[in-house]
């Protein structure tokens, strides 16, 4: 133990520590332990129909009814989505990084569509162009008319949508991992007579494996808490039967709160087990390049013509089908409702953004019906409006929230390396990372949907307290991820800098807003960004807790494919979930740019740039200046 | 100036300095010089206030500091990061002390703008971030940051370890010079033997949590007051039983001699012991060749100045004298 010199105040100082601590343990045990505790309780707690407690009855039904189906499922698409997933994105990696494929850059920002365009969003995109009246299956049908009309559907359309939408972990990470190889060893295994499939094989490909096994473990989590593509096409999975079952009653079915926790708990085991083994295969870490002056990968040309070929027409197929939901969506968003249902391009038109017409149309006996609540533009819709502004708030809230919380527990921790206290508060952070999403929501909607004496013995789920219940879930789930991102960033502050400030005079509160925080906060700003992005049209939470005063974008974006359905009800939904789709990617693709282009200059760069904007106004200037002195010469 | 006296730290049950005394005068450059683990940078930050000695006092122009905090006992550092506050331009990583002085505004500029033009930092220089700036312009910005509060010391925790050998050398001296013309008394912290010699007015040589001694830069070196202190401070012979005996030097104690106090093939002095020896192998190091002469059973290093006309080759016998007055013994 180093003997430092205390600041003066240490009894205030030890205050705000206890109260720092109080109000840690009452965050966790509050919003963490106990209602995730009630859910695994309830499961034991089953009363039946005499009203003994029988702690196996969920359990044996379990066995008996239909329940594992649900596992079964969710187990064959997580399994499935593993090799389709890492096929797909492997390949998309190779294709841009690693090989000499013509159009390289183009095809790379195909492949990252998915980073500004996933979710609700991605799935109804996809409806849009495969379901049975979607532009592509129509014109398959066109071409082939023996297709099976309904071939976009359950399991296989699942999976096929998820397939492309779960691609974007890979562009991010297996791309900075095949970046990072040192082609040093590329070339010392082609000296040696390696050919060069050989080469990828056992010399690039054994690098690329521990961040392959993290994606292929996330992959396996992704499509075991699979929500959005389950629910909205049609795929008996765990998580769209966990929010039926909480939303159903004893009256229509047995115990379901029991199942629906049951299946939540079977959720939470099979997380817990995947990312101990990950956290396990993390931790020996070996792979590591041992080279001191890395050399930057030189794409490889596919020498031999047929496979280069067969390369080129695959990545341009990929290309074709990450980009066309895309593209689709953005032309027919500017499309009105008939040239969307006829599938043609006709005219341009902003009604599906601005339009503030009701749907109308002309029934059989001539009369013309107007549909109440069916305005056409998105940002005119009150119900739209109202989505967007919602999860606007509960999204900025939570990130903002989970940040600040972040920053100063990491900041605690740095202050306190190598102390239980330290590690025990990291630990109480990361334990969201251990429970599927869907738990933690359920748990919540179950839980505080009575007073609780904690919560100022509110009922945070009635009416509109449940925002404020949301925004807790949100912040909750996002804690791991910022804590590993904003915990790297705190790693980049020297030491020394702290007793610098401090030697200079600062207080610890200076330092930590003047020295620290700007150090960290273009990372921060990151997190914030990135999990604003992601609960912004965040659909499986919002769903879970399944509330008129918490409808979120993605669930209005849902509502509206409901609409469609109705055949007749309002043609301006498909339109305006056109236009939404494409407000999703506008915002994520700024937010995007922000961080990874403005937000990561440094001060260096920053202050380069502005000089080199005034040398261009004082050039313009010059040349303005001149000009006029020149017409003043020649009056 | 400076005293510590019995001064005693712990980490845990690691005792990292045995009651150490040290005195630094006014407008001195003082060097704590040694290896890694030694316990140098533990006295500075003792020094500095860092850390809480266990037991034993540190006093600055007569008033225990000892238990004052950090921000008051008006010492500067140079860190050997240097520190700089990379979202902060030059300016007002130099500026930051005062800020938090409360000093205004107009003072402040023109204080930054004084310590400055001491150093040798253009204006266009203190509008840029630290990071378009080269090694030596952030020492100088580290050193203004601890000039421009005026402190009574400045403590320097090897701030020229990260810089290439030229650099180093270069900066050595400009260090050297602005410690001069600001007159403040300097302590250093260095694991360099050559950068404590050229730099220092005394030396405190550490070792395990010990002061060995503390001298000029001659006494250190010429005189070393341990065999550790001899060992530690340049390249030295231990001088082996063989000669030990030629010589009739008492065998109980360990001799050393430096390597350029042994001479090959020059005229014999007065009282010096002239062997016979073959060059094994020799360094050419430009201004000098460093010769390893094997000689009554040993290899001998010996440094020759390079005058292009007297250079030996491997394999030729040489005459090498030695002189008992220039031999360096410590007890067994």
């Amino acid at each position: 133990m180093q003997n430092t010199l205390k600041r003066s105040g240490p009894g205030l100082d030890k205050l705000w520590k206890v109260f720092g601590g109080v109000l840690f343990a009452y965050l966790f045990l509050g919003f963490m332990v106990i209602p995730c505790f009630n859910t695994l309780s309830s499961v034991f707690t089953t009363k039946d129909a005499a009203g003994n407690t029988d702690p196996l009855a969920v359990i044996r039904f379990f066995f008996a009814g239909s329940m594992p189906s649900f596992v079964w499922n969710s187990l064959k698409l997580a399994l499935c989505l593993v090799f389709t997933v890492n096929l797909v994105g492997i390949s998309i990696v190779l294709l841009t990084e690693y090989f000499d494929i013509k159009g390289a850059k183009v095809l790379r920002m195909g492949y990252m569509t998915t980073l500004i365009y996933s979710g609700v969003a991605l799935v109804t995109g996809y409806q849009f162009l495969y379901d049975n009246d979607g532009i592509v299956t129509t014109w398959l049908v066109q071409q082939f008319p023996m297709m099976n009309k309904q071939w976009f559907s359950g399991f296989s359309a699942v999976l096929f949508t998820m397939t492309f939408a779960c691609t974007s972990n890979h562009m991010l990470f297996l791309r900075n991992a095949i970046r990072g190889i040192d082609y040093n060893t590329v070339e010392a295994a082609r000296n040696l007579g390696a050919k060069p499939f050989k080469v990828l094989l056992k010399v690039v490909m054994p690098t690329l494996l521990p961040t392959l096994f993290s994606l292929t473990v996330m992959t396996f989590i992704t499509g075991l808490c699979a929500m959005s593509a389950p629910t909205l096409l049609g795929y008996n999975s765990i998580n769209p039967e966990i929010v039926r079952l909480a939303g159903s009653s004893t009256a229509d079915e047995s115990f379901p709160q029991a199942r629906a926790a049951l299946l939540s708990v079977i959720l939470a085991m099979f997380t817990i087990i995947l990312l101990t083994t990950l956290n396990h295969y993390e931790r020996k870490g070996h792979y590591l390049s041992v080279s001191k002056t890395k050399a930057k990968l030189v794409k490889q040309k596919i020498r031999n013509p047929v496979a280069n070929v067969l390369a080129h027409i695959y990545a341009y197929v990929l290309f074709v089908i990450y980009m066309t939901p895309v593209v689709m969506i953005v032309l027919f968003s500017f499309q009105n409702w008939q040239a969307i249902q006829a599938k043609v391009l006709n005219g341009f038109t902003f009604v599906n953004y601005f339009g503030t017409e009701n749907y109308s149309y002309t029934r059989s006996n001539g009369k013309v019906k107007v549909v109440e609540d069916a305005i056409s533009g998105m940002f005119s819709n009150e119900k739209t409006l109202g989505g967007i502004q919602l999860s606007f708030i509960m999204s900025a809230a939570a990130a903002a929230l989970a940040c600040v919380i972040v920053v100063v527990a990491v900041n605690y921790i740095f202050k306190n390396k190598n102390k239980k206290r330290s590690r025990a508060a990291e630990a109480c952070l990361l334990f969201p990372w251990l429970l599927p999403t869907i738990l933690i929501c359920y748990s919540y909607r179950i839980y505080f949907n009575s007073n609780v004496w904690y919560v100022f013995s509110q009922n945070l789920y009635y009416r509109q307290n449940v925002r404020i219940l949301i925004i807790i879930a949100y912040t909750v789930v996002k804690l791991p991820f910022a804590l590993r991102m904003i915990k790297a960033a705190f790693y980049a502050i020297d030491d020394e800098l702290e007793d610098a400030a401090r030697n200079l005079g600062a207080s610890q509160l200076v330092t930590f807003l003047r020295v620290k925080l700007p150090i960290v906060l273009p990372s921060v700003l990151a997190v914030f960004a990135l999990n604003f992005n992601s609960l912004f049209t965040e659909y499986d939470m919002g769903a879970t807790f399944q509330s008129s005063n918490g409808t979120t974008y993605a669930m209005v974006i849902q509502s509206m494919t409901d609409e469609e359905g109705r055949n007749g009800f309002n043609r301006n939904a498909t339109g305006r979930r056109c236009a939404s789709t494409v407000f999703i990617m506008i915002v994520s693709g700024i937010i995007l740019y922000l961080v990874y282009g403005v937000g990561a200059r440094d001060l260096a760069e920053r202050l380069e740039r502005r000089d080199r904007r005034r040398r261009r106004i004082a050039a313009i200037r010059a040349k303005l200046g001149g000009g006029k002195a020149e017409e003043k010469k020649a009056v | 100036m400076i005293d510590l006296k019995d001064i005693v730290v712990k980490f845990g049950d690691f005792e990292a300095l045995h009651k150490i005394s040290v005195h630094v005068n006014e407008g001195e450059f003082f060097t704590f010089l040694g290896p890694s683990g030694c316990g140098k940078t533990t006295t500075l930050r003792t020094v500095t206030g860092f850390i809480e000695p266990v037991s034993g006092t540190v006093s600055m122009q007569g008033k225990d500091i000892t238990h004052v905090p950090i921000e008051k006992r008006q010492i500067g550092i140079v860190f050997q990061s240097y520190a700089l506050f990379p979202t902060m331009t030059v300016h007002d990583n130099i500026e930051f002390g005062l800020k938090i002085k409360k000093i205004p505004k107009p003072d402040r500029d023109r204080k930054v703008a004084e310590i400055a033009r001491k150093v040798d930092l253009s204006d266009e220089q203190l509008k840029k971030a630290v990071a378009q700036l080269s090694g030596g312009q952030q020492q100088r910005v580290a050193i203004a940051r601890a000039l421009v509060t005026e402190p009574a010391i400045i403590c320097m925790d090897e701030p020229l370890s990260n810089l290439d050998a030229k650099l180093r050398v270069q900066l050595r001296n400009e260090l050297k010079k602005m410690q001069r013309d600001f007159g403040i008394t300097c302590i250093y912290v260095t694991h360099d033997q050559e950068e404590a010699l050229t730099l220092s007015d005394r030396i405190a040589v550490f070792n395990k949590g010990y002061i060995e001694q503390i001298g000029t830069p001659n006494e250190v070196y010429n005189h070393s007051a341990s065999e550790f202190v001899a060992n530690f401070i340049g390249d030295i012979n231990p001088v082996g039983e063989g000669i030990v005996r030629k010589m009739g030097l008492d065998g109980k104690k360990h001799h050393f001699i430096r390597l350029e106090r042994v001479v090959v093939n020059q005229p014999v002095r007065e009282g010096e012991c002239r062997l016979r020896g073959v060059i094994r192998s020799m360094e050419y190091y430009g201004l000098y060749i460093k010769y390893y002469i094997d000689c009554l059973g040993q290899t001998l290093k010996v440094i020759e100045k390079n005058d292009g006309i007297n250079i030996y080759y491997e394999g030729q016998e040489v005459d090498v004298g030695i002189h008992p007055m220039d031999m360096m013994s410590y007890g067994a």
